[in-house]
């Protein structure tokens, strides 16, 4: 299992080559609403990372971040890329 | 009598904190947490509890269950996310089964679904589901069904035996079509089906009584709105829309919609009355129709990043719009004008970037005691003295369990909150209490004071503090509204002052 160091670390957002860390420090900087602060993180309009990007934004607003859950979706994202490569 | 079984299982569940000491008999148990415990099984006597109705048995590492548990007749409610499953559990079909959540597991096999009649609540989404025959029941008790995030291609057979089913969540999976068995869904009032390979949407489907529905990044090349007499939401985000066009009959309840992203060149207006919300961000669009200013009750307007030069004056008629999004248009010296005159409270082309939320440094504090300035105009029951206030920072400043959080933009602070630590009895724990928020005229509604609590609450958290709380002027009616917004709760408590 992942510290939250190491979690802070994970790549986050491919097309904006940014970790939760980087993530994090942009949607504290913002006060913009999420579809937004999306395209600050990802410097894009596609929607790979959308998903864990919405929980990172959510848990901000909230106040407090649960490291675990962000490595999850991150990992489940990465597992679910891993599968369909298989199945081509 | 001494019944060696319930005494092993009791064990067993004591080792987990799962139930209270009093608890002398397996029937007494109805409920049971037994989350995040690494468990790779259960005893195989779990079965005695025969009384149970709620089961948490999320984030462990559980690849079946004891077939005891078909003696848990009253079983309504099952959380075994974030396991190791392959295939759901035999036994289900012999509880009373409303809810259950497998989602995170390795499960693509679901026939036991066949068997569980009395189900309402289904998330089976984040597992390896590839092909849906027949699942359900035609006769079905099915409301809310998640099966987003699994390689479902053909949803053709699903659907059908939807009936009653009000909420779908199809999220990403492959499905390419939503096909004519969609007019099965008579009870459906939200769909979500983002992130597919959806290239084509049935004619029937523009029958249905739906509410909101969410088609962000499929592969729609081609798309005739009309019908959905219901709906209130509709988001077609990141589709490549060739072909998009709307019938006067479409959606005359329609409150949002959004379509960034999709490559439009022209801006379709809604025939909706009471249309609230309007995306048409990072398409090709360079005219808006001056139509426009008939949508009266138009909250948000968000056209960012398209090709507009020129901005219809009656865009400035819509009174109630107080959002607007314009950055990233080559807009004239009229169009710049139109907006002047329109005046929306929030505006991007209006915003300041750059402003960074930090600790207060010492320097700051002279600036800190000018805004307080600000605040105590407002505030009837404090007097403005610049003197006193200064004092009151430094001495904060230098307290233990104390922050001072600053705006800052262009080295000018302008905004700041501040918290100290206090023992609160009631909650038998340190808590915060904040004071003096206060953002400079200049940067309001730009986020500054939400972007300050928020932070401040992050440090709160980190602390481990139970609460945090304010006071706020009864008479300052933007800080009550500013403070219900971001979650606090008005208390019966008023503060009394006995000057010494």
């Amino acid at each position: 299992m992942k510290n939250k160091e190491q979690i802070l670390e994970m790549e986050i957002c491919e097309c904006g080559q940014k970790s939760v860390a980087q993530a994090i420090d942009i949607f504290q900087n913002t006060a913009q609403p999420f579809k937004k602060a999306k395209k600050l993180v990802s410097e894009c309009n596609k929607s790979c990372c959308r998903g864990a990007l919405l929980k990172v934004y959510d848990m901000n607003v909230f106040g407090k971040f649960d490291y675990e859950e962000i490595a999850y979706v991150i990992e489940q994202r990465l597992e679910r890329i891993r599968r369909l490569g298989e199945e081509d | 009598m001494y019944d060696y079984e319930w005494d092993r299982l009791k064990t067993w569940l004591d080792q987990y904190g799962a139930i209270e000491e009093h608890v002398t008999s397996p029937h007494e148990i109805t409920r049971l947490d037994l989350s995040s415990h690494a468990l790779k099984n259960l005893p195989d006597n779990f079965g005695l509890l025969t009384k149970l109705s709620v089961l948490n048995l999320a984030n462990n590492k559980l690849t079946t269950l004891p077939a005891s548990m078909k003696n848990l007749s009253v079983l309504s409610n099952l959380d075994i996310r974030r396991n190791l499953f392959e295939a759901l559990p035999d036994f289900l079909g012999s509880t009373s089964l409303r809810s259950l959540n497998a989602s995170g597991n390795k499960i693509s096999d679901i026939a036991v679904l066949l068997t569980c009649k009395e189900l309402r609540v289904l998330d089976m989404s984040a597992n390896v589901l590839k092909e849906l025959g027949a699942v359900f029941e035609v006769k079905n008790e099915l409301r809310t069904l998640n099966m987003s995030n699994n390689f479902l291609k053909d949803i053709s057979h699903l659907l059908p035996v939807l009936g009653n089913v009000q909420r779908l969540n199809l999220n990403t999976n492959l499905i390419g079509e939503l096909p004519d068995t969609v007019s099965g869904l008579v009870s459906l009032e939200e769909i979500e089906i983002t992130d597919n390979n959806l290239q084509t949407v049935d004619e029937a489907f523009f029958a249905l009584n739906v509410k909101k529905v969410n088609f962000t990044a499929n592969k729609l090349t081609s798309l005739h709105l009309h019908g959905l007499s219901s709906l209130e939401a509709l988001t077609l985000d990141e589709n490549p829309l060739e072909e998009f066009a709307m019938s006067d009959d479409f959606a005359p309840c329609l409150k949002e919609l959004s379509c960034e992203s999709c490559g439009l060149q022209e801006f379709l207006l809604p025939p909706s009355k009471i249309l609230e919300n309007l995306c048409y961000s990072s398409n090709k669009i360079s005219e808006i129709p001056s139509e426009i200013g008939l949508c009266t009750k138009l909250i948000q307007l968000d056209i960012d990043e398209n090709k507009i030069t020129e901005l219809p004056e009656s865009l400035a008629n819509l009174l109630n719009l107080n959002t607007l999004y314009i950055l990233g248009n080559p807009l004239n010296e009229h169009a710049k004008k139109v907006i002047s005159i329109l005046d929306p409270e929030i505006c991007d082309l209006n915003m300041k970037s750059g402003i960074t939320i930090e600790n207060a440094k010492e320097e700051d504090l002279k600036e800190m005691a000018g805004l307080l300035g600000i605040l105590f105009a407002i505030e009837s029951d404090f007097e403005i003295d610049f003197d006193k206030q200064y004092a009151g920072l430094k001495q904060l400043y230098e307290a233990d369990g104390s922050d001072l959080l600053v705006a800052k933009h262009e080295n000018q602070v302008v905004g700041m909150l501040t918290m100290q630590r206090l023992i609160s009895s009631a909650e038998g724990s340190f808590i915060g209490q904040l004071e003096d928020l206060v953002v400079r005229e200049d940067y309001r509604v730009m986020g500054v004071g939400s972007r300050l609590i928020n932070k401040m609450r992050a440090l709160a958290y980190e602390y481990g503090y139970k609460r945090i709380q304010l006071a706020a002027d009864v008479n300052n009616d933007n800080a009550l509204k500013f403070y219900t917004r971001r979650g606090l709760k008005r208390t019966h408590l008023s503060i009394y002052h006995f000057h010494l």
